[in-house]
C-alpha cells in the first residue's frame, strides 16, 4: 500500500465514571499522554478526526468541534463521526490522499451523565423498531444465543459447555483486565459468578456477560509514513482496513447467529493488507458482550461457524494467555476488552487500537504478550450498533 | 412517508404491520419501500403492499426482559424475541403481551420458541400524560391461548334486504377477570385501554361479517374513556382497520367519535342505517363501535362504589343492507337533561349521582324508550324473543325486564355484566352481541340502551336466514370469552394496576 498511515503515539483515560470530568477534559487528558509521548504541541496538528456516539443527546453538546476548539485554541479542520474506526477511517483516507500529514484522530464518550436514560437512548439509536417492540440493549445479544444455540442444535452436554464457555470469556477477559490500569475494572472473577449472575436474573446471559456503561476518551496520533520515523522508532502502521454495513433492524437480516459486517470486512481489509488471517497474532474484538467475543471469532475466520465455544472452553480449562485453535497462538483482549476496559462507544475503538500498538511495540507493562514469536501483526474488530456497522483495523510493525 | 413526523411513520407502519413483497423475487419486508434490494431498479412498481395484520406468525427465539428500558417498565417481566411471518420470509421483533409474570420465575424459552402468535394492538410504551398515546401491533400472544387466530376472509355478497340491519359483529374483552362475590369482570393488561378495545373489536367484526374494509364508509365510536380530550379514537380504527379506500396515507371514510354517558354508540345504530339507506349515499357499510375501559374512583374515594362494577371491553356492529344478519324494524329515543352520573373536564374519574340513578335516570328512561317502541311496531311482549337492556349491575336490568312484562328466558342470555363487568359504551352492544350468537332466523331482538344524563335508544331487530351462516367466521364469541380456560383472575391490587395502564 502507498503512503500508508502511522500511528506514532496514542493515548488514553482510565475507562469508568468521571463525574467530575467534562468530556472536553477527557480529551484533553489523553491528548496530553499521546502528545507528551512524541513531543508535538497541538498547532503541529493539520486536522482533527473526532468521534462520539451521541455527546449531543448524552451532554447536549452539538457542535463537539466548537467545544474542543475553544479549549485548544486550534482552529485546525475537525470533523466528527460516530465510532472511533469511522474517524479513524477518515484520518487514513486524508494521510495517503496526501492531504495532511500529522492528524488528531479522537475518541469520546460521557454515557454516565444521562443516569438511567441511558438504556433507552442506546436501544432506540442502535435498533429502533426492536426498541418499539420492547427490546434492551441486552436482549439482542441474548436473541443472538438462543439462535445461535438452535442453529446449531446445541444440548445437553454441549449446551453446558457453550454456557461454561461464555463464563469463560468473561473470566479471561477480567483477568487482563486487572492487568490493565486503565480498564474499568481491574478485579477478577469467577465462572461461579458469572453463571450465579445468570441464574440470579433468569436469563441467559447475566451481569457478567455484559460490557458495561462507561466515560473515557482517547486518542491517536497519525503521520504520514515517510515522516513517522522523526517522531517515534516505533511507528505502528495501519496496513489494511475495511468496514461493512448491514441493517438497523436486527430481526430482519437474513442471519441472526452471525454479523454479515465482520465477516465481509475481515475480508477486504486482509486483502488490503496482504496478509493472511493466521498472520494475525493479536486481536482486539468487540465483546459487547461474552456471546459476541465468541461469535467474533467465528465471523472473523479463525474458527468455523458453530464451533468457537469448543475452542474456548479448551482453551480456557487451563487458560494460558491465549486462545489455541490448530496449534496457533491467539492473544486476544488483551486490554481486557469492552467487558473488562470498558465500553464508552465513541472512545472504544482507540483503547483497541491503543491496546494493539502497545502490544506491537511492546509497551504493554503487566499485560505485555511474551510471545515466542515476535509481535509483528495485530488486528482490531469495532462495530457500532448491535452489528449495524463493522470496522476491521490490521496493524503492523512493518 | 419519509417527511412525516417520526410517530406518525412507526404508528402507521407498527400498528397495521404493513410489509412488502417483490413480485419478481418473492423477498419481503416489513418497512415500505419502492423498490427490492436484490432486484434493484428493475423491481420499481413490482412491490405489492401486504400487511401482517391479520396473519399467524411464529416466536422463533426469544429471552426473558426483567429490566426493561425506562418506557417499559410499567409492564413488568415479559418475553421478548423475534416473530416470523411467512415461513420465515419476513422477521420482526417483538413482545408477548397478556402475561402477567412472577419475579423469579424460571422460563423454559425452548418450550415457548417455535409456537404460533397473533399480532395484537397495543399500547406500544408509557410516555408523559401530555403525550400522543403511542401504539403498535408488535405484541403477540399465541396463537393456542385466549385469543385465536382467524383468517379474514372476504366474500361475495349474495343478498341484498329491503331494510338495512347488522352484517357483522365482533366482541372484545380481555383475558383478565377480577372475582368479587358473584360478579367477575373483565380487566385490561397494562397495554390496553379503549383505543385498543375498539379496534380489536372492529377487527372481529371483520372477520365476522366478510365484507371489504374499504366499503367501509364511515365509522362510530362511542366511548368515554377515550385517553385524549381532543383527538377521536375513530381516526385511529379507520387507519389501523384501512377503512374506506386507501389513498397514499389516507383512508376514504367518515370518521367520528360521539359521547352520551354508556348509549354513545347504540346512539348511531340508527345513523349508520340510515346513512347506508340513503339512496344517494355511496356509502355501503357502516362500522358503530362502542368501547370502553369503564373508569370509577378507588373504593376508598368519593365515586368509588363504581369502582364494584367497571369492566372492560367493546363490541362493534357493522350495518349495511347486503348479507344482513338481523333486519333493524324501528327505533325510538328519548332524552331528559337528568345529571345521574358525570364527569367534569379534566377529572380522572366520573361522580355518580346515588339513589338518584335508578328511578329518575336508569327506570325512567329505559322503561319509556322500550314501550313507546314496542307501541310503535304493534308488540307485545310475547312476540318478542330476546329483551336486551343497559347492564349497569345485575339488578336493574333484571328489575326493567320483569317490569315490562318479559319472561326469564327473555331476557336472561343478555345478562353478561356479572362476567364482564359494566363496559359502559359497551354494556349493552354486549348484551346485543350475546343474544345475536344464539339467534334463530326470525327472532326479535328488542334492545334499550341507557346513557346517563340521561337518554335511552331502543331498537328492534329480527335476525334473518343469513345469521346462521355467518356463525362460523367467529370463534371469538360472547361465550368463549366469558368461559374460557385461558382467563387469569387478579386480585384488586393487580386490577388497579392493569386497570390505570401504561
Amino acid at each position: 500500500m502507498q503512503n500508508r498511515a502511522a500511528i506514532v503515539a496514542a493515548g488514553r483515560t482510565k475507562f469508568g465514571e468521571h463525574y467530575e470530568k467534562e468530556p472536553e477534559k477527557l480529551i484533553e487528558e489523553a491528548w496530553l499522554k499521546a502528545a507528551l509521548e512524541v513531543n508535538i504541541e497541538r498547532k503541529d496538528l493539520e486536522a482533527c478526526y473526532l468521534s462520539d456516539y451521541f455527546l449531543p443527546i448524552t451532554n447536549k453538546l452539538g457542535l463537539e468541534e466548537g467545544f474542543l476548539s475553544e479549549l485548544t485554541e486550534l482552529h485546525a479542520p475537525m470533523e466528527v463521526t460516530r465510532s472511533f474506526s469511522s474517524a479513524l477511517t477518515n484520518a487514513c483516507n486524508a494521510i495517503q490522499a496526501g492531504r495532511y500529514n500529522m492528524v488528531l484522530v479522537g475518541g469520546i464518550e460521557k454515557m454516565t451523565d444521562r443516569w438511567d436514560k441511558i438504556r433507552d437512548d442506546l436501544m432506540l439509536l442502535e435498533d429502533p423498531w426492536s426498541y418499539y417492540a420492547g427490546c434492551t440493549p441486552e436482549a439482542n445479544h441474548e436473541l443472538l444465543l438462543r439462535a445461535y444455540i438452535k442453529k446449531y442444535g446445541l444440548r445437553g452436554e454441549d449446551l453446558e459447555k457453550l454456557n461454561i464457555a461464555l463464563a469463560q470469556i468473561a473470566v479471561k477477559n477480567h483477568f487482563h483486565g486487572s492487568r490493565n490500569e486503565y480498564a474499568q475494572y481491574q478485579r477478577k472473577i469467577t465462572v461461579e459468578q458469572v453463571l450465579k449472575a445468570r441464574k440470579d436474573a433468569h436469563k441467559p446471559l447475566g451481569l457478567y456477560d455484559f460490557a458495561p456503561i462507561s466515560d473515557g476518551a482517547s486518542i491517536a496520533i497519525l503521520t504520514s509514513e515517510n515522516v513517522a520515523k522523526k517522531f517515534t522508532d516505533k511507528p505502528v502502521y495501519v496496513l489494511g482496513s475495511s468496514s461493512a454495513t448491514d441493517y438497523l433492524t436486527y430481526p430482519a437480516r437474513e442471519d441472526l447467529t452471525h454479523f454479515l459486517v465482520t465477516r465481509n470486512s475481515i475480508k477486504t481489509a486482509l486483502k488490503r493488507a496482504d496478509r493472511n488471517l493466521w498472520d494475525l497474532q493479536l486481536l482486539e474484538v468487540y465483546d459487547q458482550s461474552t456471546v459476541m467475543e465468541m461469535v467474533s471469532l467465528e465471523d472473523l475466520g479463525f474458527c468455523p461457524s458453530g464451533t468457537a465455544w469448543k475452542t474456548v472452553y479448551e482453551s480456557c480449562k487451563e487458560y494460558k494467555g491465549y486462545y489455541e485453535i490448530d496449534g496457533h497462538k491467539l492473544y486476544v483482549n488483551m486490554s481486557g476488552g469492552l467487558k473488562a476496559d470498558g465500553n464508552p462507544l465513541g472512545a472504544t475503538g482507540g483503547a483497541q487500537i491503543f491496546e494493539i500498538v502497545k502490544q506491537l511495540r511492546g509497551e504493554a507493562c503487566d499485560r505485555q504478550v511474551k510471545s515466542d514469536k515476535e509481535l509483528k501483526c495485530g488486528c482490531v474488530l469495532e462495530l457500532e450498533g448491535f452489528g449495524t456497522k463493522g470496522y476491521t483495523y490490521i496493524l503492523g510493525r512493518d | 412517508m419519509s417527511s412525516e413526523p417520526i410517530e406518525r411513520r412507526v404508528s402507521y407502519l407498527g400498528d397495521r404491520l404493513r410489509a412488502n413483497r417483490c413480485l419478481m423475487c418473492g423477498k419481503e419486508y416489513f418497512e415500505i419501500r419502492d423498490y427490492c434490494g436484490k432486484c434493484g431498479r428493475k423491481s420499481y412498481g413490482k412491490m405489492v403492499k401486504t400487511d401482517l395484520f391479520f396473519e399467524k406468525g411464529t416466536l422463533e427465539v426469544c429471552t426473558l426482559i426483567n429490566e426493561p428500558t425506562n418506557k417499559f417498565t410499567k409492564l413488568g417481566n415479559y418475553i421478548y424475541g423475534v416473530v416470523s411471518f411467512h415461513d420465515g420470509r419476513i422477521r420482526v421483533p417483538g413482545r408477548l403481551t397478556d402475561r402477567i409474570m412472577k419475579c423469579n420465575e424460571d422460563i423454559d424459552f425452548s418450550a415457548l420458541e417455535g409456537r404460533s402468535v397473533v399480532p395484537r394492538f397495543r399500547r406500544r410504551y408509557s410516555v408523559e400524560k401530555a403525550d400522543v398515546v403511542p401504539t403498535i401491533s408488535l405484541a403477540f400472544t399465541f396463537a393456542d391461548e385466549y385469543y385465536p387466530h382467524q383468517e379474514y376472509r372476504v366474500t361475495k355478497p349474495k343478498k341484498e334486504y329491503d331494510l338495512p340491519g347488522i352484517v357483522g359483529y365482533g366482541v372484545y374483552t380481555s383475558r383478565f377477570r377480577i372475582k368479587e362475590d358473584n360478579i367477575q369482570r373483565s380487566v385490561p393488561f397494562t397495554d390496553e385501554d379503549s383505543i385498543t378495545a375498539a379496534v380489536e373489536a372492529g377487527k372481529l367484526a371483520l372477520v365476522h361479517s366478510g365484507i371489504d374494509s374499504s366499503q367501509i364508509g364511515k365509522i362510530y365510536v362511542g366511548s368515554e374513556s377515550n385517553p385524549y380530550a381532543v383527538k377521536p379514537i375513530a381516526s385511529k380504527v379507520a387507519q389501523v382497520l384501512r377503512l374506506g379506500e386507501e389513498e397514499e396515507d389516507m383512508q376514504g371514510v367518515d370518521a367520528v367519535d360521539t359521547e352520551f354517558a354508556c348509549k354513545a354508540a347504540t346512539s348511531m345504530f340508527k345513523d349508520a342505517a340510515s346513512i347506508v339507506n340513503y339512496p344517494k349515499s355511496d356509502i355501503k357499510y357502516a362500522m358503530v363501535t362502542g368501547s370502553d375501559n369503564s373508569q370509577a374512583a378507588p373504593r376508598d374515594c368519593p365515586g368509588g362504589e363504581l369502582d364494584l362494577f367497571v369492566g372492560y371491553g367493546a363490541a362493534s356492529f357493522i350495518f349495511g343492507k347486503r348479507d344482513v344478519i338481523a333486519e333493524i324494524e324501528g327505533w325510538y329515543s328519548c332524552t331528559s337533561d337528568t345529571p345521574d352520573f358525570w364527569r367534569r373536564d379534566g377529572e380522572a374519574y366520573p361522580m355518580h349521582g346515588g339513589r338518584f340513578t335508578g328511578d329518575p335516570a336508569y327506570f325512567k328512561h329505559v322503561r319509556k324508550s322500550s314501550k313507546k317502541l314496542m307501541d310503535k311496531l304493534n308488540l307485545k311482549v310475547s312476540d318478542v324473543t330476546f329483551f336486551v337492556a343497559h347492564q349497569p349491575n345485575v339488578q336493574f336490568p333484571v328489575r326493567i325486564a320483569k317490569e315490562l312484562g318479559f319472561k326469564e328466558e327473555q331476557y336472561l342470555p343478555m345478562l353478561q355484566v356479572a362476567k364482564f363487568g359494566n363496559t359502559y359504551s359497551g354494556a349493552s352492544p354486549v348484551g346485543l352481541a350475546a343474544v345475536l350468537d344464539i339467534a334463530r332466523p326470525n327472532d326479535r331482538v328488542v334492545v334499550a340502551s341507557y346513557g346517563s344524563g340521561a337518554g335511552s335508544d331502543a331498537y328492534s331487530f329480527v335476525a334473518t336466514d343469513q345469521i346462521l351462516e355467518k356463525r362460523k367466521n367467529q370463534k371469538l364469541t360472547v361465550k368463549y370469552q366469558a368461559d374460557n380456560p385461558f382467563l387469569e383472575y387478579v386480585d384488586y391490587t393487580t386490577y388497579r394496576r392493569l386497570k390505570n395502564g401504561m
